[in-house]
C-alpha cells in the first residue's frame, strides 16, 4: 500500500479515535458509574462489554488506536534508519503487533459480549 | 550523465541509538518550542502505545473463555488489586497528562499539515532568524500544555485523594 494512503487512513483513525475516546470516557457516566474505585469493579467493567453501544465504541477505538499507534511507532522506526531490510522489517514487526493487539483485543470483546 | 549529477554513494544509518537521536535532536540548538513539542509528542505517543499494549490483555482477563486461558471475576480482581498501588497510580497519572497533551497537539500538527495555519514564508535574510510556531499554532499548543497540567491536578485529586 503507498504511503500516502496509510497516512490518509492515519487521518481517519485519528477523528475515529478523538470522538469515541471522548465517548468511551463519557459513557462512564452513562453506565451509572459513581468514582474511581467502582470503574475499577468487575460488574462495571462487564457492563461495558453487555452494553452494544459501548461494545461498538470498544471495536473502533481498538482498532484506530491499534493502527494510530503502530503507524507512529513504524515512522519513528523508519526515521531512523534508511534501507530496504530496515523498512521491511519494522513494517512485519508492527503488522505483527497489530495482529496480536487486534486479536487479543476482539477476543475479549466478543467473548464478553457473548457471555462466555 | 546521470551518475555526475546523482549521488551513488550507499545511504549511511546514524550510528547513535534511537533515543540518543531523538533527544539529541530535541534539544540541539537552536532551541525551538516546536522541536520540543514534536519531542514530547513522540515521547507521550510511545507511553501510550505501551500503555494500550497492556491494558488490551489486561482487561482481557475479564474473561476466561473457552480456550482455556485464564480470567474471569478472581483474575481481574486480582490484576486490578495489584494495580491499585501508588506507582501504578503515577504510571495512570502519565498517560492521563500524555493522552491529554498527545491529543490536544495532535490536533495543531493535524491542522498544520491540513490547513493554513503554517503561515506565509518569509524570505531568509541575515542574521537568521528560527521561523517558528506562528500566533494560531502558539494558542493551540499553550492550550495542550494548560490542559495537560488542568489533567495532571484532577489526576492527583482522583487517583491520590480519592476525590471521585
Amino acid at each position: 500500500m503507498k504511503e500516502s494512503t496509510l497516512t490518509l487512513v492515519n487521518y481517519i483513525m485519528i477523528l475515529a479515535l478523538l470522538v469515541t475516546l471522548a465517548l468511551h470516557l463519557a459513557m462512564q457516566a452513562f453506565l451509572g458509574v459513581t468514582g474511581y474505585a467502582d470503574a475499577l469493579s468487575y460488574q462495571t467493567a462487564l457492563a461495558r462489554y453487555r452494553d452494544a453501544l459501548s461494545v461498538s465504541l470498544l471495536t473502533i477505538l481498538l482498532i484506530a488506536a491499534t493502527y494510530h499507534g503502530l503507524f507512529g511507532l513504524r515512522n519513528i522506526l523508519l526515521e531512523w534508519r534508511p534501507g530496504r531490510h530496515w523498512h521491511g522489517a519494522v513494517t512485519g514487526i508492527t503488522l505483527g503487533l497489530a495482529v496480536v493487539m487486534l486479536g487479543w483485543g476482539m477476543r475479549t470483546i466478543l467473548f464478553a459480549f457473548g457471555g462466555l | 550523465m546521470s551518475d555526475a549529477i546523482v549521488s551513488v554513494e550507499k545511504a549511511k544509518a546514524p550510528k547513535k541509538d534511537l533515543i540518543t537521536t531523538q533527544v539529541r535532536w530535541g534539544f540541539s540548538r537552536p532551541l525551538n518550542l516546536e522541536k520540543l513539542a514534536l519531542l514530547a509528542q513522540r515521547v507521550s505517543g510511545l507511553g501510550i502505545l505501551v500503555y494500550l499494549f497492556f491494558h488490551i490483555f489486561v482487561t482481557g482477563s475479564i474473561v476466561g473463555g473457552p480456550d482455556g486461558v485464564p480470567g474471569g471475576q478472581d483474575v481481574f480482581e486480582g490484576l486490578m488489586g495489584m494495580l491499585f498501588n501508588p506507582l501504578a497510580h503515577i504510571g495512570e497519572l502519565l498517560v492521563v497528562v500524555g493522552a491529554t497533551f498527545h491529543g490536544i497537539n495532535g490536533i495543531r500538527v493535524m491542522l498544520l499539515e491540513l490547513t493554513r495555519l503554517v503561515g506565509h514564508p518569509i524570505r531568509p535574510d541575515y542574521p537568521y532568524k528560527t521561523q517558528m510556531l506562528g500566533k494560531g499554532q502558539q494558542s493551540i499548543l499553550l492550550t495542550a500544555m494548560i490542559m495537560a497540567s488542568l489533567s495532571a491536578i484532577a489526576g492527583v485529586f482522583i487517583l491520590f485523594l480519592g476525590a471521585a
